[in-house]
């Protein structure tokens, strides 16, 4: 097998990159993004994040990252910075998780791979939801397989460090993040099979090729411990499949480890925090059908959100919605081709972790499966991340991916089959093979690599223009800024009692959940209560998780129809408000505010249009009622302590690859066979 | 290697015309409208 050259090292990067850069286009630029759930703002404060709401800690740890960085570089560029990550680490992952990129047969697999597994609905349809920090886990999933698979096979201090390498992504994600890694990576732990000898895609033998993050490791190579050779069968059998159910226990238990020390920063205050989680979400936040094939048809296609505003345009209509049908069936053979082929050794969990994610997905779309999630919900609020069912889709994607990368490996070849580079004893052939195919295949080829964006254009330069990036009118910086000179205690009051506005700063309407929630460095009371339109015109209101925010809503008695506190008489808005803990009343939308400006004890600061900011004199004001960060810190200071070791165990990280990288003589990273 | 260029380059320039025909189509067909002028914005409609 030849060494992978620098440049052919940087090309799954690069397809990540370039995809990433065609999807959000516009989105890149200065200014913030704002959309559903993606609200970034200037100068967050991690102070603030930290010590978050009265409910689950759904913000940490990822606006805790961004509000750490947000202090060193602008709050728009850590968003770029987010977003074209997610694109570029989760196509690099799926592609060095398909193959070694040598040879032009192998360049076009792992580019096909890259690109189909961050083009697809999935990947569009959360980006409109505005859920990129669930995204970064996604981005990371080929990563973790690859991490188990070298843990499984060289164990040992090395391999655990690498998976919590590898976890990076989950980790900022934050617990959806880590709900979807444990779904995929789960079973790749449990159900480890015997590779082919010399294929690729998770070989033990070649841990570049199998583990994406041992590629930039710094293991030395003596804690390799190489697979066991099985005479009969002629196959390579990798310590952990040898080594039976108690291999597999192990691996699977650093894996719950590894997740665990992860989520720690939102999972000890989760526990702590005795919320519950409302199961009429169920039915608000299953999977729907955005495509002719209906609810099972659209999961497969990886599409399905609950949400039809986040659907990508031209998306679900019939042409398109055929072709990617079409191309998710050719990626499926592939991938039932490569299995048969090449037995990658997280072949059969993934598999797994595909069919139950799909299952999973399922349930939320028939009365029987919402009844038995609305129990479990009601049972036990951790059961809460299953109402999102088309979330649990992932691992599909994964395997399409990687699926398709196969198929266009077969294209490449010409119809020709043969293994993947990675076992080396077919490297030669794939690299002579293109070179030796007519200039037609390879320009079908290179057709074929682009084909995931052709049938969803509707991802393609910020989505169509749905990502356009804009900036904080000046009467909102005005906002925060007073707010921040005032060192008296109290929350600030988010008026209309709703979560989310149709923002019109970009010249079109977006619906953005209130950027007020974030904007400010003190606690912020608003309505976390989720409303969701239903077909027959009705909606459906998923009760929120602030306990704070329920006592507010009951206090001011908000009317339903306008957001608007029901106050009686305006001479006691002032001590009413005075009494929440209230110092700021922020009225984020263009609505009829007399009610405030006429109630003594209550004046305006800032007034803009479509925004005041009002204060509440300070004799009415009690004390802000503080909460600790114990726990959130406590989780966080364990997390980031255990990153910074497993980067430190290898001198490098999941993103960043060291230039340079020479291979020395027995060197883990180049390992000639 | 002028042929492998020039197929990659073909190959390429396919893909992207046929995306670009396949975006403008898509961005005409306008799958969902974004919710306009209300009071209150709901999470999302289904």
């Amino acid at each position: 097998m030849r060494p992978v050259r620098r440049p052919d090292r940087m090309l799954p990067w690069a397809v990540g990159l370039l995809a990433g850069v065609l999807a959000l286009g516009p989105a890149l630029g200065r200014g913030y993004v704002l959309r559903y759930d993606m609200v970034f703002v200037p100068e967050p404060s991690l102070t603030t994040v930290l010590r978050g709401a009265d409910g689950f800690p759904r913000a940490i740890p990822s606006d805790a990252v961004v509000a750490a960085l947000s202090a060193l570089v602008p709050g728009d560029v850590v968003q770029a910075a987010a977003l074209l990550c997610v694109f570029t680490v989760g196509g690099a992952g799926a592609a060095r998780l398909l193959s070694r990129p040598v040879g032009g047969a192998g360049h076009a697999a792992s580019a096909a791979a890259g690109v189909a597994y961050v083009w697809n609905p999935f990947v569009a349809e959360r980006l409109l939801l505005g859920q990129w920090a669930m995204l970064l886990g996604y981005a990371g999933l080929p990563w973790v397989v690859g991490a188990v698979v070298r843990l499984g096979s060289t164990g040992g201090v090395a391999g655990f460090a690498g998976l919590l390498r590898a976890l990076i992504p989950a980790a900022v994600g934050g617990f959806s993040s880590v709900v979807l890694t444990a779904l995929t990576a789960g079973p790749v732990a449990l159900f480890p099979r015997a590779r082919a000898a010399g294929a690729g895609g998770g070989s033990p033998r070649s841990p570049r090729a199998g583990a994406p993050e041992a590629g930039e490791g710094g293991e030395p190579p003596e804690t390799s411990d190489p697979p066991v050779a099985d005479g009969r069968s002629g196959k390579s059998v990798p310590s952990w499949v040898a080594g039976g159910p108690r291999g597999r226990v192990a691996v699977t238990g650093l894996l719950l480890l590894a997740l665990l020390l992860v989520s720690l920063p939102w999972l000890l205050p989760s526990l702590a925090s005795g919320a519950g989680t409302d199961p009429a979400g169920v039915a608000a936040f299953a999977a729907r059908p955005d495509t002719p094939f209906g609810a099972v048809g659209s999961l497969f296609l990886l599409g399905g959100v609950w949400n039809s505003g986040a659907v990508p345009a031209g998306y679900g209509e019939p042409v398109t919605a055929t072709l990617r049908l079409a191309l998710c069936l050719v990626a499926l053979a592939g991938w039932v081709w490569w299995l048969r082929r090449d037995r990658p050794g997280f072949g059969f969990g993934l598999s797994v972790a595909a069919g139950a994610g799909f299952g999973i997905a399922l349930l939320g779309t028939t009365e029987p499966g919402r009844a038995v999630l609305a129990w479990l919900v009601g049972l036990w609020p951790g059961f809460g991340p299953l109402r999102d069912g088309q979330l649990y889709v992932a691992p599909l994607a994964l395997v399409q991916a990687l699926g398709f990368g196969a198929a266009v490996r077969w294209v490449a070849r010409g119809g020709r089959p043969g293994r993947f580079e990675a076992g080396g004893d077919t490297a030669s052939r794939g690299s002579a093979g293109v070179r030796g195919r007519s200039a037609w295949w390879l320009g079908v080829t290179v057709f074929a690599v682009f084909l995931p964006l052709m049938v969803l254009p509707g991802l393609v330069w910020g989505a169509g223009g749905r990502l356009v990036p804009v900036d904080y009118p000046r009467e909102w910086l005005r906002a925060r800024d007073a707010v921040a000179a005032d060192d008296r205690p109290g929350a600030v009051l988010v008026l209309p009692w709703s979560a989310y506005r149709g923002l019109d700063w970009s010249g079109e309407p977006v619906v953005v959940l209130d950027p007020a929630t974030k904007l400010f460095d003190r606690r912020t009371l608003w309505n976390d209560d989720l409303r969701v339109g239903v077909p027959d015109g009705g909606t459906v209101v998923v009760a929120g998780e602030d306990a704070r925010a329920r006592e507010v809503a009951r206090a001011l008695e908000t009317d339903p129809a306008t957001g608007l506190p029901d106050t009686g008489d305006p001479e006691d808005l002032a001590g009413l408000l005075g009494g929440l803990g209230v110092r700021y009343v922020m009225v984020s939308a263009p609505i009829d505010n007399e009610f405030l400006l006429r109630a003594p004890g209550v004046s305006a600061v800032v007034e803009g249009p479509g925004m005041s900011l009002f204060r509440v004199n300070d004799q009415h004001v009690k004390a802000d009622k503080g909460r600790g960060t114990g726990l959130e810190v406590t989780g966080g200071l364990v997390t980031v302590g255990a990153i910074v070791w497993s980067v430190a165990r290898s001198g490098s990280s999941l993103v960043l690859q060291r230039s340079g990288f020479r291979a020395r003589p027995g060197a883990r990273k180049e390992i000639p066979k | 290697m002028i042929k492998v260029i020039a197929a990659c380059v073909i190959g390429a320039a396919l893909a992207g015309g046929f995306t670009v025909v396949a975006t403008q189509l898509a961005t005409e067909s306008t799958a969902t409208a974004e919710p306009v002028n209300e009071t209150l914005y709901n999470y999302g409609d289904r």
